[in-house]
């Protein structure tokens, strides 16, 4: 609720503050602007005198385009003078960019080493030689249980617990897979017989009528 | 009557015009409701697709009856010798304004409009995922930046009162600040949530 008034208002946390930096380095830009406007202006004043020059000649004023061609050159001197400036202008722009982006990045270079001096603080020698020795002194205590409940036991029960392991192998050892009893009689290794003849019982069966 | 067929053509701009531009009454409003409704329709789309096409931002009345105007193609069919009139285009102002199509500019006349042929919330769209995209983000730029840029961009040209309405779209949902400064003003594009 408080937020939805706040952006009603037009009040912003989120938003950074707008700084007299900010504002001089949108001046600066403004600056940059005007002179590639002015450079826009002065190259369409250098094609019209160029136009003006040709139109002349072709009448025949040769002093005419002469004339026109004078300003097209003094327009010419201010377009250079004006790419300097520009350049100039472009590369403070440029600079100060940079800088601000440096900046930024000191800045989170100096929150990274904060975090991290922080950390090892948490894990100084002292407290991680606690740590290991309390885990040593858990183990002990477990190995100790362990002893105890081993040792309340009798020799009856001791059996009992391993015959029930022995049980539980069984029940998880695979079953042995055998094979099939076989339906045809052996044949004997080199008698040659068409067929293997079928088992006698077999035989009778076919062998009585109904 | 009715032995000549209608059909697109090829402008000199390269747009298509719909074969209803070649059709004598489209030039002339209908006096029957339902056909005026459908004639309007047919006028706004006609204007929409064709700015959208020449990338033009204004349409004003001075527009109509004048050869050499960027609308020429539009609003003078010559091969069937029609044209607008500077009163039917005064018209056709007010009905692309009452259908949020445009906007008078300046305000408080009835002679010029901006259209919309991307509504402001969508200019809004366009301008922030090209400053994500060109890496512009935190930095301070100016209008005219924007406006002109060294290469032409989907934003060149647009007009600074469309591209203040785009940015306080975005000012509303954090993803723009416009900073004022005595030389004129300036935005700043964040990436927003």
């Amino acid at each position: 609720m408080a937020a939805s008034i706040a952006a009603l208002f037009g009040f912003n946390s989120k938003l950074p503050k707008i700084t007299k930096r900010d504002k001089a380095i949108l001046d600066m830009k403004h600056q940059r602007d005007n002179l590639r406007q002015y450079q826009k202006r002065i190259q369409w004043i250098l094609d019209q005198e160029t136009q003006l020059a040709k139109e002349a000649l072709r009448k025949g004023e040769k002093e005419k385009a002469r004339r026109a061609l004078r300003r097209k050159k003094y327009q010419e001197s201010l377009l250079q003078q004006t790419d300097g400036q520009l350049e100039q202008l472009e590369q403070l722009v440029a600079n100060i960019e940079f800088s601000l982006i440096e900046v930024s990045v000191m800045h989170g270079l100096k929150q990274g080493n904060e975090v991290l001096a922080q950390i090892h603080k948490e894990m100084s020698i002292e407290s991680v030689e606690q740590l290991m020795s309390e885990t040593r002194e858990a183990i002990e205590y477990q190995r100790e249980i362990d002893e105890m409940l081993s040792s309340k036991m009798t020799a009856d029960e001791e059996d009992e617990v391993l015959k029930e392991l022995e049980a539980i192998q069984q029940e998880l050892a695979p079953t042995v897979a055998l094979p099939d009893v076989p339906t045809t009689v052996p044949v004997k290794v080199g008698t040659p017989v068409k067929e293997p003849t079928p088992l006698a019982d077999e035989e009778d069966r076919v062998a009585v009528p109904a | 009557m009715g032995s000549r067929k209608l059909q697109t053509h090829i402008a000199p701009s390269g747009y298509k015009l719909p074969s209803i531009h070649a059709f004598p009454p489209f030039f002339c409003f209908q006096p029957a409701a339902k056909t005026r409704v459908s004639q309007d329709d047919q006028w706004v789309q006609l204007i929409l697709s064709y700015a959208r096409f020449r990338r033009l931002f204004t349409l004003t009345v001075d527009d109509a009856e004048k050869t050499g105007s960027d609308w020429e193609e539009v609003l003078i069919n010559e091969r069937i010798n029609r044209r607008l009139t500077k009163q039917q285009v005064r018209t056709l102002l007010q009905m692309l304004v009452a259908r949020g199509q445009a906007t008078y500019e300046p305000p408080r006349q009835d002679d010029s409009v901006l259209l919309y042929w991307r509504k402001p919330g969508e200019w809004a769209e366009v301008l922030h995922s090209w400053a994500v995209s060109t890496g512009q983000l935190n930095t301070i730029m100016t209008f005219y930046e924007i406006q002109a840029p060294s290469l032409p961009s989907e934003l060149s040209d647009i007009p600074t009162p469309l591209l203040k309405r785009a940015i306080d779209i975005l000012t509303k949902t954090n993803r723009a600040q416009i900073i004022e400064s005595g030389e004129g003003d300036g935005v700043r594009f964040f990436a927003g949530s």
